[in-house]
Parts: C-alpha cells; structure tokens; sequence
C-alpha cells in the first residue's frame, strides 16, 4: 500500500464499491492510469485481488437481493391466491342472497307469469319485476279512467308514460279542451278529464303506434311546444307545458316505435307464412282485437294441442329426454304463434308438466335412505343435464354438490380405521382426494360456464376440505404419532392439495392453515420432549469414547454414519474407538431424523417453528458440553470434550446446514447462532479449529 | 264555422318527400328562414308554417318535412295522406336518391288515389355541378311521364328555392278551386235529378 502511494502519490484510487458504482467511471481508463502509475507485478496481483472481492461480494448481495425479491413475489402470488378464492366465496354468498330474494319476491307476486321457460335464466327476475310494475300501473289507469276496461286485455301491453296535454284546433290553433295521454308500448290513448263521475277521465281513442305519424310543430306562429298526430281522416295537435316536456314526448314516441319495430321484426321473420304488414288502419277507438284473433284459433296443429298429454306420458314412461324435447319444440313454436286464448291455455298446461318434470328431475337427484347409491355421480348425470336445460341451473348444482357430500361421507365411514394412522391417512386422503378430483371433472362437465355454480362448487370444495382437515386432525394429533409418521401424513394431504390445484381449484392454503397451529403444536412438544430426554441421558453419561468392540463393527458404523453424510473417520483412535460419546453418536443420528421431518414440513409459516425446534434441540445436546467443561475436568478429558463439542459444531453442523440449504436455499440463522454463541469452546484450546467460523460460516453459501 | 274560416287565410299543406340527404330540411329552411344549414342532421317529421302573400292574395303555407326513412309504411301513408301538394326530392348528385322518387311517386298516387295531385320533381344541390350525376334530361323525361314539372334548386345559394314552393302552391289553389267548381257541378246535378224525379212523379 505505501508502496503504490509512493510510486504515483496521486489520483489512481483503491478499488471500492463507491469507486465503480459511480456513473462517469470508465473501465478502461482506470486500468490504463493503473498500469500507468503502478509499478511491479505485486502491487498489481493486490489491486486485482481486492477487485475480485469486491466482484465476489457484489456477485453475493445481489444474490441475496434475488431470493429475497423472489420470497416477495411467492409470497404475494399466494396472497392474490387467497383473495381469489375469497371473492368466489363472496360471489357465492351473493348469488345465495340473490336466489334467496327472488324467491321471496315471487311468493308475493299475483300476476301470473306463465312459461318462464321462454326466459333466461338471469332476465327472469327482471322481467317479472317489470311486469309487476306493469300490471300496477294499468290497474291504476284503470281506476282513474273510465271506460277502458279492455285496457288489460292485451297481455303484453306495456305502459311508458303519461301527461296533461292541451289539445288545440287546427284551425285557429286555440285550445279546445285538456286531456290525458298515456303512450303504452302499443299506443297511444287519449282520455278527456271528466267534470262528473268518480273518475277523472273518460276514454277517448286508442291509435295504434304502428300508423301513428307524429309531427314535431317546428313553427306555429306564436304557439310553442306543440305536437301533432296524424291518423287519417284525423289532423290532431296537442300543446305541452314546457319544451321540455315536449322533447320528452317525442323521445318516448321514437323510443316506442322502434321497440315495436325491433319486436314486429323479429315476430316477422319467425313467421314468414303470415302475410307481410297488412295495412293496419284501425278505426280510432277499436280495442277489441278478439274478432281478429278468432278466426286463427282453428291453426294451431294438432301436436301442439295435445303437447300437454303427451309431456304427461313422457313423464310417466321417464322419457325425460322426449319430454323436453317436447317441451322446448312448444316453447318454439308459442314464440312464433299467434297469440290467442287457445294458445296461452295451451301453455298455462305445457307449464304445469315443465314443472312436473322439473320436479320429478330433481326427486331424481334427491338423496334419500333406502336409494341405492350405486350408480354414483355417473347416474346423475342424466337428470343435471336435463335440469339444466330446463333453466334449474342452480338447483342442479346445489343437489349435485348434496350428493357428491353425500357420497363423500360414505367414503369416510367406509374406510377401514384398523391399521396404524399413517396407513388410514394415506387410505383416506387417497380415496377422499381422488374423489373430489372426479368431482371436479364431472361438475365442470356438467356446468361449464355458470359463474354462479362454479362459486358454489368451490365453497363445497372449502367445506368438504375443513371436514376433510377436521377429521385429520382428530385421527393424526390426538393421538400418540411419531414426528416421522406426522411428517408423511401431512406431505401426502399436501400433494393431493396440490393436484387438486391442477383443476384450477387451489385451496391448500385453507388446509394448511386449518393444520397449522396443530403443527407447530405437534413440534413444540417433539421440542420439549426432546429436550427433556437430552437431559436426562447426560447425566448417565461419563463421557467416554464409544468402543465399538470389533473392526467390523467399527467400518459398519461407520459406513452408517457415512450414508447419513456423517464421515467419522478422523474421530477413530486405535482399532475400535471413536472419540465421540455413545450420547452424541446416537443424538446426531436422532436429530439428522428430526432435520429431515422438519424440513418435510417446512413452509414459509412453520418455519419459524421448526427453527426454534432444532434450534433448541441442538442448543440443549451442546449446552452439556458447556456445563461439564464449567464443572473442571481434568486435561485429558477436557479435550475429550472439546473434541465432541467440535464434532457436533461443525461436522454435524455442515451436514445440518447443507441439508437446510438444500431445500430451503438459505443457511438457518438460529443454527448459526448457537454454532457462533458456542464457539469458544473449541476455539480456546484446538488450533486446528481457529478458522471454524471462518470456514463454515454460512455466508459461503449465499 | 263559416265566420272564423274567414279570418284566416287559405291554408295550403305541402309534403317534402325524398330520399334522405337529398335536402328536404335544408329547402326548408331556406324558404322558412332564408338560411342554410351545412349540418346534415335527420329528419323524424317537422313542420313549419308561414304567412306569405301568393298572387296578391294572403296565404299560409304548413309544410311537412319528413323523415327520408320511415320504417312503418301505415305511418308513412298517415303523413302522406295529410298533404294537398308534394314536393318530391331527390339530389342531383346521387342517383339512388333520382331512382328513389319513383317510389315515392307511386306511394303518393296510392295514398292519395290521384293522378292530378298537385306535385313537382325537384332536382335539388344544382350548386354541386361538378358531382352531377343525374342529368337534367333524364329527370326532366321522368317528369314529363308524370306529367308534372321539373325544377333543379340549390338549398345553397337559394337558386329556384322559392319557384319550388310558390308553383306547388298555385297548383294547389288551382286544384281546390277547380275541385269546388267540381262538387258545385255535382250537387247541381243531384239537384237536377231530384228535381227531374219529383217532374217525373
Ligand atoms: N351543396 C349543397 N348542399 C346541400 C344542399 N341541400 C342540402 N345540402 C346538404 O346536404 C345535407 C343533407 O341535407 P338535409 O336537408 O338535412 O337532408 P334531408 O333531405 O332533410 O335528410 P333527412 O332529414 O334525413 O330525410 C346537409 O349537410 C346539407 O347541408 C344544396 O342545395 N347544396
Ligand atoms: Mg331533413
């Protein structure tokens, strides 16, 4: 160093981060001032090492940085998962709701609303609140305006608005008299106010919307806001109270027309045979169009009439899939047909057997004692289809998922209990998770696009893994198991988790969140009572070498060791020995067993547990080294013990560490801790240890 | 009745029919307003009236102007039926709309049941020359099979604008004076009759 200070003692700076880090350094300048103002080849050997270094250290921050980004995007990923399966919680609880409300609104609705088949699914409720605002709203014109009963006779006539309207002369463009409108999908109807009489209007006429010319008033002189309807012979002009009012009705008459065009068109198209738009000119006042439709009641076809027997027959014989077909072919041909009291008794019938048959679908799918349940998910497969067609969609998903519990709970009592736990757990997580996963299969064969059931579906899913998670818990931790067997356990449940993720359904998180606590329980108690027994060998223990009586018996315990990744062999003095106490031979063994069911059970939550498991395992095996060389023993067994310490510190501690690297990727820092809490006992005396922490500390695999 | 009908003037109700586009509005407002309005925003049925002195004598005009488009035909017929004289638009500059006007024709002569409706074939945007794609020929032969006379206007520089309004209007008044004489003559021979009849008995 004071070397290069003298031969420049100038600007070519060490090497160090701030140095390279900084934007306007160059590379090749600074090698080029290097070499310029270095002399020799040492002082050049030095700068290079220190830049090797530095690369080196820079090369491991940013490896630590990588994982630690990584953990971070784990770890959100598995947040978003959990927040998915939440709103899909949530979404089903809405659709519940939903269903819930419906059904309360329909037991209060008196208006018939025969064939809810022709409707979909979700417009349903809609409509029928529509309707229900309809029919309160003509009923209500019908009381305040006399003389038009015949008002309710079309079935879909709807209303859309009403006003006061000034009706002026034509001529002389002064009003005549004040009268009502009311624009109905259909028409338009004008009722004069009555000066006598309970009501306060009196029918006029009714016109067509189909023939109603409607004339914005542009320019009348001085009258303003006014409008014109022309209906042959009549030329009729009406004032409205404001501009506003006016744009109003002319926005509701186009919006009128072009929804009755929209629906003439479609009617139209369906029925080609009928002749095209006779020329509608109705005399004003004419609402009884029962003349008109009397003469097609004889056209309905003779299938049709009898659809209502023949759904009976069908039903009976259990052709479910003719009495739907039936049933649909109705459906269709009633959206085509003239609409007419034949026809709409017709289908009051066709929907009472939609009905039955919705109801015998459903008895179908029904679990009752005395059923076989033979057939299994197969047998239903039949009657959710046809529901499903039908538009019971939710029903269908809701006796569906009954069943699969159903069939579920059969598999629990099935399932032999003898046997020792870990064979039951394998059985029944076998059985149970492979049957959700066919579960599955079939129920997004069945409902491959309904949102609502596929919420549905996984809150069964959810249910059935708590029930699933329950039982586990009272077969697995309520019972005396080995950490060895609790480890198998819970890695099998795992990976059935996980291949239930593969059909898009990941819930492992609910399951390991329901076995947590009880693991980290489990492994508190494998602590202590690890601990426990520590203890109380050390006192039997007179720390002695382990005499393993025979070569033979030395090289197989040797070999044993070895293939636990444990090599002894700088422990053997003379032919039989190994300066390792019988204690910590056997201890390394158990705790390489407790390392390696710990580290099955590892997950980003237990982990703190498990640390504190081995850490405390570990801690409690080298405090006895610590107290008896406190107690003052004698020289020659104070290296004894020195020398076992070691081989706990880092023979055993390299192994631990490295298979804690190997699945997790990161040294254990608590490990490290005790290695480094306890390293003064062997660094006091053994030179050949002096470089222990140096050597094995855990940074080197960072 | 008699009293009021005196106090106003004649009433003459004159339809605009054409495609849309052709610049029915746009005539319109010129004749109404005398301005013209560039924006092309259709039409679903105004009207408008004026006071204006025809041949010296006072006069209102009540103009419909109508939707190129009208989707029910009984409404259209409602329109129709409500006009005395028709100008029929087409633009010169499009020759869909020149073919359109025969339509138009046929649905007037149907509704009206009329040959002798008073009518004009108006060859309107004569200010765009250059995109001419009817030519004055060919209207003009379609309106002589008609019977009617043919005008080209311009909505645009008032070109034969108030020609258009003011000859609809005089065939108009030719036509209910004429129609008056008609019934008169009727009801003269009705009388004729019963009084021959009354002879007779
Ligand atoms: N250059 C030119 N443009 C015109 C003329 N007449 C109308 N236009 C333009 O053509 C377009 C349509 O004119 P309108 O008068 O709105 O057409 P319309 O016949 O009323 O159309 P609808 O109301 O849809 O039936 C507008 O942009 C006008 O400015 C004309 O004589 N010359
Ligand atoms: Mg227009």
């Amino acid at each position: 160093m004071n070397f290069s200070k003298d031969c420049n003692g100038m600007d070519v700076k060490e090497p160090d981060k701030t140095l390279l880090s900084s934007i306007d350094f160059s590379p090749e300048k600074y090698v080029r001032d290097l070499s310029q103002h270095c002399v020799g080849g040492p002082e050049l050997r030095r700068l290079r090492k220190k830049i090797q270094n530095l690369s080196e250290e820079t090369n491991n921050s940013l490896k630590k940085n990588v994982y630690q980004n990584y953990m971070q995007f784990i770890d959100s990923a598995k947040e978003l998962s959990h927040l998915e399966s939440e709103m899909y919680q949530l979404s089903h609880l809405l659709s519940e709701q939903k269903s819930l409300l419906t059904s309360l609104c329909t037991t209060s609705i008196l208006a018939d609303d025969s064939m809810i088949i022709r409707r979909s699914e979700n417009k349903d409720e809609n409509v029928k609140e529509q309707n229900q605002i309809n029919h309160e709203k003509l009923a209500s014109i019908l009381e305040k305006v006399e003389g038009c009963k015949e008002l309710l006779e079309v079935s879909a006539r709807t209303y859309l608005y009403e006003g006061p309207l000034a009706e002026l002369d034509p001529l002389e463009n002064t009003v005549i008299k004040n009268v009502q409108a009311y624009l109905f999908s259909d028409g338009l109807m004008i009722a004069t106010r009555n000066g006598r009489g309970l009501m306060k209007y009196v029918f006029e006429t009714m016109y067509e919307l189909g023939s109603l010319a409607v004339v914005n008033v542009k320019d009348l002189g001085n009258i303003k806001y006014a409008f014109k309807i022309l209906i042959f012979p009549d030329t009729r002009i009406f004032k409205c109270d404001s501009e506003t009012t006016k744009k109003e009705w002319l926005e509701k008459f186009d919006h009128a027309k072009k929804t009755k065009l929209t629906q003439d068109q479609q009617k139209r198209e369906s029925v080609p045979e009928k002749s095209p738009s006779r020329s509608i000119s109705i005399d004003s006042q004419s609402l009884n169009q029962f003349e008109e439709l009397e003469d097609t009641v004889t056209a309905h076809p003779e299938w049709f009439l009898e659809a209502p027997e023949e759904l009976d027959v069908c039903i009976a014989q259990r052709h479910f899939d003719d009495a739907l077909a039936l049933l649909q072919r109705v459906v269709e041909y009633c959206a085509h047909a003239q609409q007419d009291h034949v026809l709409i008794e017709v289908q009051r019938k066709v929907d009472v057997r939609h009905n039955n048959l919705t109801q015998v679908l459903m008895k179908e799918l029904e679990i009752s004692t005395g059923k076989s349940m033979q057939g299994g998910l197969g047998a239903s497969r039949r009657a959710v289809r046809l529901l499903i067609m039908l538009g019971h969609s939710n029903q269908a998903c809701d006796l569906f998922l009954k069943l699969c519990t159903y069939l579920l709970k059969i598999q629990y009592d099935r399932t032999k209990k003898e046997g020792s736990i870990t064979v039951y757990v394998k059985n029944l997580s076998g059985i149970i998770f492979t049957n959700i996963c066919h579960m599955t299969e079939e129920f997004l064969k069945n409902f491959p696009n309904s949102s609502a059931c596929c919420s549905a579906y996984l809150v069964w899913v959810s249910a059935q893994l708590s029930y699933f998670s329950n039982h586990f818990i009272k077969r697995v931790f309520k019972s005396p198991i080995s950490l060895s067997n609790l480890a198998e356990c819970i890695d099998l449940v795992r990976w059935h988790c996980q291949k239930l993720c593969t059909y898009g359904v990941d819930l492992c998180y609910q399951v390991e969140g329901a076995l947590r606590t009880y693991i980290t329980k489990a492994l508190k108690d494998f602590n202590d009572k690890f601990v426990e027994s520590i203890k109380f060998k050390a006192l039997d223990d007179n720390w002695n070498p382990t005499n393993l009586k025979s070569k033979n018996l030395l090289s197989k315990c040797l070999n044993e060791y070895a293939e636990m990744g444990l090599i002894l062999n700088s422990y053997i003095t003379g032919d039989v020995w190994l300066q390792i106490t019988a204690n910590n031979m056997e201890f390394s063994k158990t705790f390489l067993i407790l390392l390696n069911n710990c580290l099955k059970l590892e997950t980003t939550e237990l982990l703190y547990a498990i640390n504190d498991t081995i850490s405390n395992v570990f801690e409690a095996q080298i405090k006895q080294h610590e107290l008896i060389l406190s107690e003052g023993t004698k020289a020659d067994q104070k290296t004894f013990v020195i020398k076992n310490a070691e081989f706990l510190l880092t023979t055993l501690m390299v192994l631990c560490q490295r298979k804690y690297i190997e699945k997790l990727g990161f040294p254990c820092e608590k490990l490290k801790q005790i290695q480094d809490k306890y390293s003064s006992l062997i660094t006091v005396i053994s030179p050949t240890t002096r470089d222990i922490k140096t050597k094995y500390s855990s940074d080197q695999y960072l | 009745m008699a009293k009021k009908a005196t106090v106003q003037p004649a009433l003459h109700k004159v339809i605009m029919v054409g495609s849309g586009g052709v610049g029915k509005s746009a005539l319109t407002l010129q004749f109404m307003y005398d301005e013209f309005v560039e924006d092309y925003e259709p039409t679903k049925a105004d009207s408008y009236r004026k006071k204006i002195l025809l041949d010296g004598e006072d006069v209102q005009i009540d103009i419909l102007d109508t939707a190129g488009q009208e989707d029910y035909a009984a409404i259209r017929d409602n329109y129709f039926r409500s006009g005395e004289g028709f100008l029929c638009i087409f633009s010169i500059t499009e020759d869909e709309s020149f073919q359109a006007t025969q339509e138009f024709r046929e649905q007037i002569l149907r509704v009206k049941n009329d040959e002798n409706i008073p009518f004009l074939l108006v060859g309107n945007k004569s200010d765009l020359e250059d995109r001419r794609k009817v030519t004055f020929q060919e209207a003009s032969d379609r309106a002589k099979q008609w019977g009617v006379p043919y005008v080209e206007t311009s909505a645009k520089t008032r070109e034969h604008v108030d020609k258009v309004f003011y000859d609809l209007m005089r065939e108009i008044r030719a036509r209910k004076i004429e129609e008056k004489t008609v019934n008169n003559g009727r009801g003269k021979d009705k009388n004729k009759k019963k009084k021959l009849k009354c002879t007779i008995l």
